[in-house]
Order: structure tokens, then sequence, then C-alpha cells
């Protein structure tokens, strides 16, 4: 006799049945733990976690990529993803690559830079991970960045590299210094001497002598000018003194007098860089200004300073005649100014860019780390 | 002040040999200037200024003991001597270090001597 707690009248059974129920509450689970799940993603910060299509689209977004990336996910959705990439690594067909490698090998790692919305670049540790189906199919690639740009500025003051850089800046900034210092105070002087003395002579002396004189003593006052340049390119008086922004405004006061020049130095410093940082930026602006000078046939420059990711980011932005030509396809000497540029930026650990269009001005962009270092290379 | 009595006496100091010699040559070609005293570094000029109460002393920025330094000195011993710079430095840092010494007048090394000249007459000018 069936238990008539569980059967009706009839015999059938009362409410659903057991089987019927426990499918049931395995489903009812089964979406909670994914409703969990998609929370847990959404709203994991740290890490952005977003899915491709296999196109390389945009198809999730979740708060660590709209924190890490600045993007809401209605902006990011549908787009391709090789938007974060810096222009060089388009170019170069990087993204596609990594998706490629990821589809051959299952996932793909990567260190590297990455670009925000605002322009701004973070250093990225980024995974891709391929998605296929049970038929082997793909159907996307899985994507976790995060980033590392503070561990790795950390880890650069830390470590061997960093240290050499270091004193790789101080003896070179310290020989330029040697040199500027002996020019200007031994050489200069004399000349001085020298012109003064012509001056007092063609006083004295008869007429054609006195212009001879007064010839003499005008060569020796080009030197003068020429050698001051000299020193003031090797070692600008106001950085020691005043710091970066008093060094750049005097150094553009100088070149902007000689080019013709209007310029506007903007600045937002939360602190003064190292002494190593604020002469790494000292030197990439001067060879911008010199190619601004050489190149550009510029009526107005703009320098802006700004803190940015414990580091500071540097732009210089002419209103000249723009690149008209690949970089590659450049004179050595212009090139040469260029990779010196690069390569300052990049072995401090920062980043470096040059663009712009034909009749639209140029500008150098770069990024570096406020490396702080005290006596024997120790970071402070 | 009274009328600038005559000629006008000068005090150089400079540590550049060169620099010292040559000046003094300049200054005392003009008629109305005669360089009393020329000293070597900071202490020297404090000590030949107080000697020779000069109406205008001229000194280097840089030599040993600092510019600055001797110009307060002086300015601070002799009320009514005037101070000038004549600095191979022109950058904004150094003149305004001796602007808050006292120092009125900032000739840069390289101006022709006229200029020199017309800094001095230009210091002891009453008024």
């Amino acid at each position: 006799m069936p238990d008539a707690e569980f059967f009706d009248e009839s015999g059938r059974p009362r409410g659903f049945g057991g089987v019927r129920t426990g499918w049931n509450t395995a489903e009812q689970a089964l979406r909670e733990s994914e409703e969990r799940f998609r929370l847990l993603v959404q709203s994991v910060v740290d890490y952005a976690i977003f899915m491709l299509d296999p196109a390389g689209r945009i198809a999730s977004w979740n708060a660590g990529a709209q924190r890490i990336k600045g993007y809401a996910a209605e902006e990011a959705i549908g787009r391709h993803f090789s938007v974060f990439y810096p222009p060089e690594d388009v170019a170069s067909g990087k993204p596609g690559r990594e998706l490629e490698t990821a589809v051959v090998e299952g996932r793909l790692e990567d260190e590297g830079w990455r670009v925000r919305k605002d322009g701004t670049r973070f250093w990225a540790n980024v995974v891709i991970t391929a998605l296929f189906d049970e038929s082997g199919r793909l159907r996307g690639f899985g994507k976790v960045t995060r980033d590392m740009t503070e561990r790795r500025t950390a880890e650069r003051a830390l470590d061997e590299r960093g240290r050499l850089l270091s004193h790789l800046v101080h003896a070179q900034e310290l020989e330029r210094r040697r040199i500027a210092w002996n020019v200007h105070d031994d050489t200069i002087q004399s000349m001085v001497a020298v012109g003064m003395r012509l001056q007092l002579m063609a006083d004295r002396l008869p007429g054609e002598h006195a212009a001879a004189m007064r010839r003499l003593n005008d060569a020796v006052d080009a030197s003068i000018t020429r050698l001051r340049g000299l020193t003031f390119r090797l070692h600008p008086p106001g950085i020691d003194r005043g710091g970066l922004v008093e060094g750049l405004s005097g150094y553009l006061d100088q070149v902007s007098g000689e080019a013709g020049l209007t310029y506007e130095l903007q600045h937002d410093l939360v602190r003064e860089p190292s002494p190593e940082a604020a002469i790494m930026i000292f030197r990439i602006c001067q060879e911008a200004l010199v190619n601004v000078g050489k190149h550009a046939r510029a009526k107005a420059v703009t320098v802006s300073l700004t803190s940015a990711d414990h580091g500071v980011l540097v732009r210089v932005a002419d209103d000249g005649v723009g690149i008209d030509r690949p970089l590659d396809a450049l004179s050595p000497s212009e090139h040469f100014g260029l990779i010196d540029m690069r390569e300052r930026a990049e072995t401090a650990g920062g980043w470096w860019r040059i663009h712009g269009r034909p009749g639209a001005g140029t500008t150098v962009e770069f990024w570096v780390p406020a490396l702080a270092y005290g006596e024997e290379g120790i970071p402070l | 002040m009274s009328a600038t009595p005559w000629p006008l006496t000068v005090l150089i100091g400079d540590d550049d040999p060169m620099i010292r010699d040559v000046l003094r040559e300049v200054l005392e070609a003009e008629p109305d200037l005669d360089v009393v005293a020329v000293a070597c570094d900071a202490g020297e000029s404090i000590r030949l200024a107080e000697r020779h109460a000069p109406a205008v002393v001229i000194l280097d920025v840089r030599m040993s003991g600092g510019g600055a330094h001797a110009a307060r000195e002086i300015l601070r011993r002799l009320p009514g001597t005037r101070v000038m710079a004549f600095s191979a430095y022109g950058d904004p840092g150094v003149v305004a270090e001796m602007n808050r010494a006292g120092v009125v007048e900032y000739i840069l090394k390289g101006v022709p001597n006229t200029e020199i000249v017309a800094a001095v007459r230009r210091l002891a000018a009453p008024g």
C-alpha cells in the first residue's frame, strides 16, 4: 500500500515526483553556479578577463578590463583587440601573430606595452587561451591581462640592469659636466680676456690696424658664443639648481630664441623625478627639440610633463610640416637621432614613439619610470 | 649722496688672472676711473674693500669664497659702496642669488668693454 502522504487518492504521486524534483535542483544549482561564476569574472578588478571571437573582436568584458584599459563594456565589445596594442606593434602585425600562436599552441603568454583608452601605456602580462568546442572548432579566445607596470618599475629599480643604467647615466653626465666646466671656466674665460684686450688694442692703434683688431675681436666673440652654446648643451646649468622644469625652461628659452619658435611648457608633476630620470627626460627632450629646430619648420612647440604610472609622461609636440616619409626612409643622421631617443627611453625601462602626419605637426611622446637611486646605485 | 667724487674708485675681485689684468687695464684707460685694488677671492675682496672703501666693487660670481658672500659682506660693512657682478654665468638662479645679496648691476663676461665701463659709471652715479 502506497504511503498516503506521497500519493493522492488515485494513486498518482503527489507533487512532482522524486526524479523530476532531483533534475530540477541540479539545473538550478548549475544555473546558480554559472551565475556566481559570471559574477566572479565580471567583478574581478585586478585582472582584465574577457573573450574574443575567432576574428579577434571583443565579445565580453569585466570590471578589471574597464579599470586597466579604461574602456566601458559598451565601448569595448565589438572592437578588434588590436586597439590595446601600441601602433608599432599593430604595424608589425603582432596582435594577429599572437592569436595564431594561441591557436597552434593552445595558449600564448606575453609581456609588453599595451595602450589604454587615453593613450597612456601600461606594462602588461597577457595570457591568450584558444577556446575549442567538442568538435575541435575554434570558438574564440580567453584573454587575461594584468597591469604589471608598478611591479616592473619596482623590479627594474632593484635589478642589476637598473643599477648599471644608473651608473651609466651618472658617469656620462659627470663627464659632460666636467667638459662643460673646463670649457666654460678655462677656455671661455681666456677668450673673453683675449677679446677685451683686442678691443683695448683697437682703441689705441691707428685706423687700419684698429679695424683688423675689431675683426679679430668679432671672430673671438663668435667663437665664445658657439662655445657657450656647446657648454649649455653639454650641461644645462638650471637642471642642478632648479630641477627638471627649470632646466627645460632655460633650454627652451635658448633654443626657441635661436629657432624663432614660441614654446609652451606645461607641467603637472607630483614630485621632482630622480636626478637620473630628470637628466634622461631632459636629454630626450633636447634631442626632440633639436629635431624640431632642424626639420619641422614649426612656429610653436609644446612640451608637457605629467606624472603617470610612477613615472613621467612627456610630449613634445610641434605645429610644423609633420613626417612626410616612413621613418626608415629618413637620412642616417635623422634616423640616428630617433634611435638615440628611443634607446634612452627603453634602456630606462620606458617607451618612446613618434607620430605625425604631413602638414599636421609631429609629436614625440615617451614615458620613463621615476627611477630613484641614492649613492652607490641603491634604490631610494 | 652728494656729487660723485673724482676719479671714481674701483675694486676688482676675480680669480682669473687674465681677466683681472685686462679688466684693470680697460678701466684704467678711462680718465675718470681709478682701480684702487685687485683681489683674487672673496676674503681678499672683503679685506681690500674695507681698506680702500671704493665707490664700486666688481665681483666675479664663482670665485673662491663665493661672489654672493663677498657682495653681502662688503655691502654690510660699506653701505656707500656699490657692487656689480661680472660673471660668465647668466642663468636665472645665479642672477637671483646675486640680487638677493644686494647686487643691482649684473654684467656678463664677453660684453663689449664700453658696456662694462658704462655699467661702472651708471652704478656710481648719484641717485
